[in-house]
């Protein structure tokens, strides 16, 4: 039996599975271009726009004019001018339709022939962030130095019992008239056995010594050093879903990361512009699905206004006296957000960005050794990154322009300094100062 | 240069008492003990002994190590529907207005995700053009004010705001009459929607008195009397408006129009563009005056006169026109002198010249209105034909009121609106009782203060951040405030809201109501539209109205009207008698005390004394009758001294204020509020050394000062605010916290550099600003006298012409010293507020203080000593009687070569490649060496985790759920234990440099903003990157009057001062500086 289901995207996960070489393809790619259609049409039902599925059939059969569709996509509003048929179709949902005059006919047919190839089924194949395999455990902290305080303490209380035991039986001995010599304690076996052998024991003790400080140490630089935090939230949101398989850019939900010092949670309105329409094709996922309507106020038709605030927990917690602008770094930087965060599209949870392991293997990033989130990792990377590839100027912009110049015509001296590498490197135009992140 | 004489700091360490010697070993006052600390007396009870103490120690390292190993788990909340204007992370800014029923200013607010956080003026709109005063800036914590009502009340307990309305409309219509008591109401739609309530009544059954804690009655009834010039449609006299950027010449007779006179915002702008030496005219300007104000502290001459002495100066000047009074023109001869050298000045100029004076009796007022006259100044600087619409009270209706509700003969209903005359009428005690004998008394208002709380019904209000509203200041100014944040409660309201319900005119909106917003936009679009031709469609206006906040009509040229008053005025002029005389004043800070429970205010060094936390009896330490203590430190108070005015008696301590007239005696208005414990804000009482408040003997809390309106008098038709009484002095002292205990510069020139316009114009750098050398021995051995910068310990920090090099410039000739910026810097860089006994100890945290220096007697002005020969430092330390005054903004100096910087163990202060000093909160480990080596003592110690120490929970918004809401997200707020100081707001810097990244071009001179920069009201304060080789502080650095403080030290600071020039004549400083430019030709 057909299962209904609403879920373009995990047709559309069906038919890349079932294809296979999808992504190869040298034509224009119906799936990506389909993308920028999906915020408000569905190939099989109707959203902010009509369902898709067959559209091009029905007006080619229904009397359109020949290519009046392409026209139509590209600007609706003068293909309605110009054919009858396309006119009456502005009647099926009145509002205005985005225009695409850029695309050609044939990605024009490439999105249809997509469209059209979309099998309203049960994709076989499991999706991530719908198999119910999330983590859900809050995360805990390395509870290890308990043990290691427990079994100290339990040493204790063996030797301890240990010597009493051996003093009990001593005293029952006594006790029983028969004459004992004082049989030495398990200290004081240790004392003389240390005594024999004090060279050995005092390098032992050295090196039990050193190795404690050394793991002190290196045990209060980890304080606070969380890699790969990831509490339990509300929503178990799959990353991997929505910028992996359907590919949606960071930036479509983190729209204020090139703007703004955060790049903010994405807002429950933001997630209803395709959430509208898909409802998600497992139960686990009409679960989570369901809570977003409950927090957008959505009753499936419409918007009652009784909206709720969803209470996720934070991921990514800088201390106070650190200011960091996402700004700064997407839009003035050009770092690629993978450089930090790691490649979300196989991220299935909502996780702290990845190990620097993981980063590294990232193709184009800079590859850094200090546990992310560290200050290290901060300005090992400051240290690398170049400002611009070549001398300065080659960066086009009046900013840097204008330091460029200010360093060629007084302290052309410096500037050689910093042209060494071939780059001039944040940390060289004060990207360790202090200042610069703290105040 | 050098010299083996001794400087002293104050008198204490001239006479080297045994405190002092003490204090002195210690960089930081007040070394405390372990029970101090605690500030538990029963600790000492307990009976830890050292194992104990051990044990303590052990366990909570152990704990608090564990404990930090965990983080807490942080929630974040996204918008449900994110509004369009609102970036997380980003601030977004809104146009407004603040009209509070003293003072008026466009403003801008910023607001971080949805919550406003800081106010600035609006340079580019508006009457006052940018410049505020401290207290519109200090307005934004006001919004954020825990103890602001909530709910309305009825009889002091809660009720539904419907269930009340209802039984206010059924009193209302069963009433005789109603009176709406308010302060000035500039707002045309409430007044309209108060038209609409008043004709619901009908005919004579309403009445609508306005009325101000400071009143301009008097100058209304002059203005009518002079020139029969009315507020159309009432009986009351106009006020005009006054243009001092004309003025060349300016007469106060006792008007503090820098600071609380009139339009001082507006006033204080205008008064800064004469005073710029490099034009081709400087201002001249005379005070006369009683108290040294802010004005008279900025005057190129002042004379030192009684208040019952204004009606003569004024006389006096008269005469000298040939207009004959019958007031007398007998003068002190120092006065006299004055006043001709006045008479002389506005002889010449004529019609550009403004004499203004600040008494509230007509009489004086009228002599005013005549001097201007004469000079012609009505056809020039003063306009009649756009008078003034704020301060409209009519004293005499107010006074009748007063009587009428004291004697049970008020109206059935009296509605006041936000006014509080339970608090600010000379007779506010038996008023406030009496307000229990009308039989239905309405309050709107915010708080449940001294009137309010003693009403039978209460309307909560709202904020002003939090409101629509629409102004007019000026017959010809329109402007608009927008709320910049959801209301924080359910239930307050917009008094238009009130006005239309009870009229029936509409509903309650509710929270989110827009009953107010729809009427003053209709209002709008249906009155004001048509009033102009710029925008076609009543939609495009109103944007625009939103988006600048005002809006101005042509102004019609100012017209001399015809003067018709008598000029017999001596019988009419206000009566005092009492060996002292009293002038009551308003600080910058506190006003008229509507904001007396604001902690930033409260805490603000007033820009004379200097004094926190307190107002005090000013008087000249050189006045005969002067037989107080006149030094003061941590463990020394003030003696305390008590003032009797008829029946009233006040106990404050004197302070030794020079400049104050012999035989007067200043007292600061706007002190003790809340004196019945009403409800009015915790910051408003004493807080105690260790926490909590100072009780009174009925476990309320003490108001902090005396209130000072209970001297006002009615005379004469309007109300006095100079009378005369009897000071006696009283058994023992009492503790002040005053942030500067010395008084004078003591003639060092390289903190404070000064000189007349006539040396400035002949242009000879060497007299007026010269260089600091020293004396090196050159290649051939001789000795050379060389710059004191080719002297250096350290290696150069590479900030000059690479990269930025960020530098501020201080023009001291436009800083009037009215701490604007200090309370700025506060609200932007969460600086805490420590309380009176902290400031006491000198651990103000301020990071910009005003230094306020007054010159000596062995001094040709101040810094630069008469004689260098025969300088006696003894005389030096004491302020002449009526010295002249410096006020030196000081904040780190950001210095090239910081001794700070050298003496950190753990690099927690070091430099940028842009100039800038760092400080590294997380890095400082609180050693203090850097405060210690710092030669302008602008490091700050964090003694106290302020945000959460219970001393401070009183005072420190920090500590209050509501108001941390103000502090600014981009700046830490500092733990215990770590130094701070001015970081030259260095999240502006940041911000701007990577908004010009991001739009591709440089950084763009003045765009980088400091808050003290964007709170001065004179613009005194340039910043920018001196490596800009346009830019306004490269210009302002290059120029003669450039200097650097303490430059001699080496540290070669990133800040500049520009030398103070007085446009007076000084022969003795002329000769002075004139003889090093000969000194210099003849090596």
């Amino acid at each position: 039996m057909f299962r209904k289901i609403n879920n373009w995207c995990i047709g559309a996960l069906a038919v890349m599975l079932m294809t296979g070489t999808f992504e190869a393809q040298a034509q224009p790619d119906g799936a990506t271009l389909f993308k920028q259609c999906a915020t408000c049409h569905s190939p099989f039902k109707d959203g902010t726009g009509p369902k898709l599925q067959g559209v091009r059939e029905k007006w080619n059969s229904g009397g359109a004019k020949d290519g009046s569709i392409y026209h139509w996509v590209k600007d609706w509003e003068a293909a309605a001018a110009a054919d009858p048929y396309a006119a009456n179709e502005t009647k099926v949902k009145p509002g205005s339709m985005m225009k695409f005059p850029t695309l050609s006919n044939e990605e024009i047919d490439a999105i249809f022939d997509y469209v059209d190839a979309q099998v309203e089924n049960k994709p076989a194949a499991p999706v991530a962030g719908g198999d119910g395999n999330v983590e859900v455990v809050e995360q805990e902290l390395p509870m290890g130095w308990i043990w290691l305080a427990f079994a100290i303490v339990l040493t204790v209380v063996v030797v301890s019992l240990g010597n009493v035991k051996n003093r009990l039986v001593l005293i029952s001995k006594a006790k029983g008239g028969e004459d004992v010599e004082d049989v030495p304690s398990f200290i004081d076996d240790i004392k003389s056995w240390a005594w024999r052998n004090r060279k050995l024991t005092a390098f032992l003790i050295l090196c039990v010594v050193i190795g404690v400080f050394v793991a002190l140490f290196l045990g209060l630089y980890t304080i606070d050093v969380k890699e790969g935090y990831h509490p339990s939230q509300p929503i178990e949101f799959p990353h991997s879903v929505h910028a992996g398989i359907n590919g949606i850019d960071c930036r479509y939900c983190h729209n204020v990361v090139t703007e703004s010092k955060s790049a903010s949670l994405p807002t429950v309105n933001v997630c209803m512009n395709c959430h509208k329409q898909v409802t998600g094709t497992t139960p686990e996922q009409q679960e989570k699905i369901k809570k977003i309507y409950e927090a957008a106020g959505w009753d499936g038709n419409q918007f009652t206004g009784k909206t709720k605030e969803i209470v996720w927990n934070k991921v990514h917690v800088l201390p106070d006296h650190v200011y960091f602008s996402h700004e700064q770094h997407v839009t003035a930087g050009n770092v690629d957000c993978m450089q930090c965060h790691g490649d979300m599209k196989k991220r299935t949870e909502t996780a702290q960005v990845m190990p620097v392991s993981e980063l590294n293997k990232i193709e184009g990033n800079i590859q850094l050794t200090k546990p992310t989130l560290t200050m290290g990792w901060c300005i090992e990377c400051h240290d690398q990154k170049g400002i611009s590839d070549g001398p300065l100027d080659t960066k086009k912009d009046g900013y840097y322009a204008e330091i460029h110049k200010r360093l060629l015509e007084n302290d052309p001296k410096l500037y050689e300094q910093y042209m060494k590498d071939g780059k001039v490197s944040v940390k060289e135009l004060g990207g360790w100062e202090c200042i610069k992140c703290h105040y | 240069m050098g010299t083996t004489k001794k400087y002293w700091k104050g008198i204490e360490e001239l006479n080297e008492t045994p405190e002092f010697l003490q204090s002195k070993q210690q960089e930081f006052a007040g070394y405390q003990t372990i029970e101090q600390f605690l500030g538990n007396e029963k600790i000492e009870e307990s009976s830890s002994n050292r194992r104990d103490f051990l044990k303590f120690l052990g366990f909570s390292v152990a704990a608090a190590t564990v404990a930090a190993c965990e983080s807490p788990v942080t929630k974040i909340i996204p918008y449900v529907n994110k509004p369009e204007n609102v970036t997380p992370g980003m601030a977004t800014w809104y146009a407004s207005t603040y009209y509070d029923g003293n003072a008026y200013g466009s403003i801008l607010v910023k607001t971080r995700e949805g919550r406003p956080i800081y106010i600035k003026g609006n340079r580019d709109q508006g009457i006052n053009k940018g410049a505020v005063n401290a207290q519109i800036i200090a307005s934004v914590l006001g919004l954020y004010e825990s103890s602001r009502l909530t709910d309305a009340l009825e009889d002091g307990k809660v009720g539904t705001l419907s269930a009340i309305d209802g039984k206010i409309m059924k009193a209302v219509k069963e009433a005789n009459k109603v009176t709406l008591f308010s302060n000035s109401i500039i707002s045309p739609s409430l007044n309209k929607a108060i038209g609409t309530f008043a004709s619901k009544l009908g005919e004579g059954k309403f009445e609508h008195i306005q009325y101000d804690a400071q009143s301009y009655a008097g100058m209304r009834a002059a203005n009518k009397e002079s020139f029969g010039l009315v507020v159309e449609g009432t009986e009351n006299g106009i006020i005009p408006d006054y243009d001092f950027s004309k003025a060349k010449t300016v007469v106060s007779v006792g008007a503090d129009f820098l600071n609380s006179w009139l339009l001082a915002t507006q006033f204080t702008h205008q008064f800064s563009l004469t005073r710029n030496p490099d034009n081709d005219w400087m201002s001249k300007l005379f005070v006369f005056e009683s108290q040294m104000s802010i004005t008279g502290s900025n005057a190129d001459y002042r004379g030192m006169i009684k208040p019952s002495e204004q009606a003569n100066v004024l006389a006096y000047m008269l005469k000298a026109f040939g207009v004959s009074t019958d007031v007398s023109t007998a003068l002190s001869e120092p006065t006299k002198a004055i006043a001709d050298l006045a008479v002389a000045e506005l002889k010449a100029s004529k019609a550009e010249s403004i004499v203004v004076a600040g008494s509230n009796s007509k009489a004086v007022q009228i002599l005013a209105n005549k001097l201007n006259e004469v000079v012609g100044a009505y056809t020039k600087t003063i306009n009649v034909n756009n008078p003034i619409n704020l301060f409209q009270s009519e004293d005499e209706k107010v006074q009748k009121f007063v009587s009428d509700v004291i004697g049970g003969k008020a109206s059935d209903v009296v509605i006041f609106l936000d006014t509080n005359p339970a608090y600010s009428l000379p007779n506010a005690d038996e008023f406030g009782k009496a307000i229990s004998k009308i039989k239905t008394s309405v309050a709107i208002s915010q708080f449940a203060d001294e009137t309010a709380a003693k009403c039978k019904y209460i309307i909560p209000e709202l904020h002003a951040l939090e409101s629509w509203n629409d102004y007019q200041p000026t017959k010809t100014h329109f402007a608009t405030a927008q709320p910049t944040i959801r209301p924080l409660a359910e239930n307050t309201t917009s008094p238009i809201e009130s006005f239309l319900v009870w009229a029936g005119a509409a509903f309650r909106g509710g929270k989110d109501s827009r009953v107010a917003y729809d009427y003053i936009k209709s209002n709008w679009e249906t009155e004001r539209f048509a009033t102009q031709s710029s925008y076609t469609t009543p939609d495009s206006y109103w944007d625009m109205m939103v988006h600048n906040s005002c809006y101005d009509l042509t102004v019609a040229d100012p017209s001399a009207p015809s003067f018709n008053a008598s000029l017999n005025v001596a019988s009419q002029l206000p009566k005092v008698s009492g060996a002292t005389e009293v002038v009551l004043y308003q600080k910058a800070s506190i006003g008229v005390g509507i904001q007396a429970a604001n902690p930033w205010l409260q805490e603000m060094p007033d820009p004379m004394t200097k004094v926190t936390w307190d107002n005090c009896f000013t008087m000249n330490p050189a006045d005969p009758a002067y037989s107080y203590r006149k030094t003061y430190d941590e463990r020394h108070g003030l003696s305390l001294a008590t003032l009797t005015v008829g029946e009233t008696k006040i106990t404050l301590p004197v302070y030794p204020l020079p400049g104050q007239a012999i035989g007067t005696i200043g007292i600061a208005l706007g002190y003790g509020r809340g004196a019945n414990g009403e409800k009015i804000g915790k910051g408003a009482y004493q807080v105690a050394e260790f926490g909590g408040h100072e009780l009174d003997e009925n476990g309320k809390p003490k108001p902090i000062g005396a209130n000072a309106f209970k001297l006002v008098t009615f005379q004469g038709g309007s109300y006095s605010y100079e009378s005369a009484g009897a000071l006696s002095g009283e058994e023992g002292e009492y503790l002040i916290a005053a942030t500067q205990l010395h008084h004078t510069v003591m003639a060092r020139e390289s903190i404070i550099r000064e000189t007349t316009l006539e040396t400035y114009k002949k242009g000879e750098k060497e007299s007026f600003n010269p260089a600091h050398t020293l004396q090196k021995i050159n290649k051939e051995g001789h000795h050379e006298e060389v710059p004191i910068s080719e002297f250096n310990l350290w290696d150069d920090h590479p900030v000059e012409n690479v990269g930025h090099r960020w530098v501020m410039s201080i023009d001291l000739n436009k800083c009037f010293g009215c701490g604007a910026c200090l309370i700025a810097c506060q609200s932007e860089n969460n600086v805490p507020v420590v309380g009176k006994h902290e400031v006491r100890k000198g651990r103000e945290m301020h990071w910009l203080r005003i230094d306020r220096y007054f010159s000596s007697d062995v001094e040709a002005s101040i810094g630069t000593r008469k004689d260098p020969d025969t300088f006696d430092y003894h005389a030096a330390e004491v302020a002449q009687q009526n010295p002249k005054v410096v006020h030196m903004p000081m904040m780190c100096q950001h210095c090239n070569h910081a001794p700070c910087e050298t003496v950190c163990p753990v690099s927690a202060t070091t430099h940028s490649n842009e100039g800038l000093n760092q400080m590294t909160y997380n890095r400082c480990i609180g050693t203090r060496y850097c405060a210690n080596n710092c030669p302008y003592k602008v490091r700050r110690f964090n003694w106290y985790n302020y945000p959460s120490y219970k001393k401070f929970t009183e005072i420190n918004p920090a500590q209050d759920d509501l108001s941390r809401l103000v502090l600014n997200p981009d700046v830490t707020v500092r733990t215990r234990g770590v130094m701070e100081k001015c970081t030259f707001c260095v999240q502006n810097i940041q911000t701007s440099k990577l908004q010009a990244k991001v739009e591709g071009r440089p950084v763009i001179d003045g765009e980088v903003n400091t808050a003290c920069k964007e709170a001065c009201p004179s613009e005194a304060i340039s910043f920018g990157d001196w490596n800009d080789v346009n830019s306004l502080v490269r210009h302002e650095s290059s120029s003669t009057r450039s200097y650097q403080a303490l430059e001699e030290v080496g540290t070669k600071p990133n800040v500049y001062y520009q030398v103070k020039v007085r446009n007076e004549k000084n022969d003795i400083l002329e000769a002075i500086q004139s003889a090093r430019v000969a000194e210099v030709k003849h090596h």
